[in-house]
């Protein structure tokens, strides 16, 4: 489940992460953040309640 | 030698140290074809001919010396530009780092010129390796050398070294992996790839796309030239903590050609079945050719692939991000904006989405080692389609619809996020003449396993050895 997200949204959270980007720019990425938004609330229907998240990379 | 620039780079190094060829005539042979060809096919952003002459007349004395030889001595060789070379721009394929030249070797590099390789240049790739199609505005899309009429994707993100190792402009390239950015291009391009397990060959001095999700590995036309390489740049190295102490063993030693009792689990489920019909039938004619060779095939599956995309993005958005956050307060302008805008969509994700994707990627990693626990390689195609035009943006697989984008990274994206290693190899053509191919995927660290597969396979096809027409 993911929401559209407005222009006052975007740009709230693109300031809070540190861009000031216009909202030209904002509109133009729109389309792309609430697919990619889509796509990872597909993670939240996985079972990872007890599942550690990997930080350790090297596999041996 | 009738053919210098179509050797396969075992060949070259066994003529050259025989002294029946010079590492001249071979670097020249090579440069000659280069000038050539490349005008049209944009597989180099930079060639480094007089560096690479000089190296090759060095070459030359040390065997007229009688001096010991490395493996690959004058052989040459293709560096994606992400690879930093000591004097040699690495651009990442961008305008943003194009006047950057660094002052020491990445440490592969470093190893393949003591092992006695020959570097001819900077192969052209995705912009900071943030793309499968092989499109590049700065540099030029490479063009996939398969299909002289039409403008084809070479894929990428190391489409240059595909298109070089296929038109016969190098016998090895190296590329980079993030998501499948060495097996698309080796299987648009007719071409033998593995990325290794995570953590076997080092990746200091080489560009990053996304840290825990990137591998190095080489590009060649035969899983033997591919064993002879990785062998020479695996390894522990101190500059790159994620690498491993395990010792690398001797990959040409473990191709034997032989196949008995080796099990192999071939993915059917949303691998096959998302493939092309064409692309379908020839890994199935490949497993029974595996079968035939003594392999016992069955089939696995992998439930929990159809959640890699989500846990993937998660990752390699948040870390691509990390990276470019500088340039992309700065020098938003200086990007190809097809990478610019799924950049700056990285600064969307959250770290909750993060997290959650590194626990999805270690459910992941259990499943597949659950499905190589009683099987020795899993096979599946490299690519659901064969090379889309260049300009194409939708195509249909077998179980629907699909960008092609997220088409060409969906069968090889799954072992970036488990970490395991995978070899690409030709298994066909399709009707149209162009390459098909399949991977192996093996347990981590026994990339001998998978080279030995793949090897046997070549044994029995000639897939690997068909070369483009070119003028």
């Amino acid at each position: 489940m993911s929401q559209p997200i407005d222009l006052a949204a975007l740009r709230a959270s693109a300031r809070l992460a540190g861009f000031d980007w216009s909202d030209a720019e904002l509109e133009a990425i729109r389309p792309i953040v609430e697919a990619s938004l889509r796509v990872l609330s597909g993670l939240e229907q996985l079972p990872l309640a007890d599942v550690e998240p990997t930080t350790q990379y090297r596999m041996l | 030698m009738a053919d210098l620039t179509y050797a396969s780079a075992t060949e070259l190094a066994r003529l050259i140290a025989s002294k029946q060829v010079s590492p001249v005539e071979v670097v020249r042979a090579h440069l000659d074809r280069i000038t050539s060809l490349d005008g049209s096919l944009k597989s180099f952003i930079t060639v480094a001919a007089d560096a690479a002459m000089a190296a090759a007349r060095e070459a030359e004395a040390a065997v007229a010396g009688g001096r010991p030889l490395g493996p690959l001595h004058g052989v040459p060789l293709g560096l994606k530009d992400l690879y930093d070379t000591a004097g040699i721009p690495t651009t990442g394929g961008s305008k943003i780092l194009a006047q950057r030249v660094p002052t020491a070797d990445a440490t592969v590099v470093r190893r393949l010129r003591e092992a006695g390789m020959i570097v001819l240049g900077k192969l052209n790739m995705v912009e900071f390796a943030y793309g499968p199609e092989g499109r590049n505005p700065h540099y030029g899309h490479a063009r996939n050398p398969w299909d002289v009429a039409t403008h084809r994707m070479a894929g990428g993100s190391s489409s240059g070294s595909g298109v070089a190792v296929a038109a016969g402009l190098v016998p090895v390239a190296l590329g980079s992996d993030t998501g499948g950015s060495i097996r698309i291009p080796c299987s648009l391009c007719g071409l033998t790839g593995i990325k290794p397990t995570y953590g076997r060959v080092s990746r200091a001095g080489v560009l990053p796309l996304s840290w825990s999700m990137d591998h190095v590995g080489p590009m060649t036309r035969n899983a033997a030239d591919t064993a002879l390489v990785l062998g020479a740049m695996a390894g522990y190295d101190a500059a790159d903590p994620t690498t491993s102490v395990l010792p690398v063993p001797d990959y040409m030693a473990a191709l034997t050609g032989d196949l008995r009792g080796v099990r192999v689990g071939l993915l059917r489920s949303f691998f096959l079945d998302g493939a092309a019909t064409d692309v379908r039938a020839a890994v199935e004619t490949a497993a029974r050719a595996l079968e035939k060779a003594g392999a016992v095939v069955d089939e696995v599956a992998l439930p929990g692939v159809r959640h890699v995309a989500a846990g993937a993005l998660a990752v390699v958005a948040t870390e691509a991000m990390t990276y470019h956050a500088a340039w992309l307060r700065t020098r938003r302008g200086d990007y190809d904006p097809d990478v610019s805008t799924r950049l700056m969509a990285g600064a969307f994700v959250t770290g909750v989405h993060y997290v959650r994707g590194q626990q999805a990627r270690a459910l992941m990693r259990r499943e597949v080692d659950d499905a190589l626990a009683r099987r020795d390689v899993l096979l599946a195609p490299a690519t659901p389609i064969t090379a889309p035009g260049i300009d194409e943006r939708q195509t249909t697989l077998g179980d629907g619809p699909s960008d092609i984008r997220s088409a060409l990274i969906r069968l090889t994206r799954p072992f970036n996020f488990s970490g395991h290693p995978a070899c690409s190899l030709p298994c066909g053509f399709s009707s149209d003449g162009l390459p098909i191919g399949m991977q192996l995927v093996g347990r981590p660290f026994d990339e001998a396993t998978v080279l030995r597969v793949a090897d046997a396979y070549q044994r029995v096809t000639d897939w690997h050895a068909r070369r483009p027409v070119l003028a």
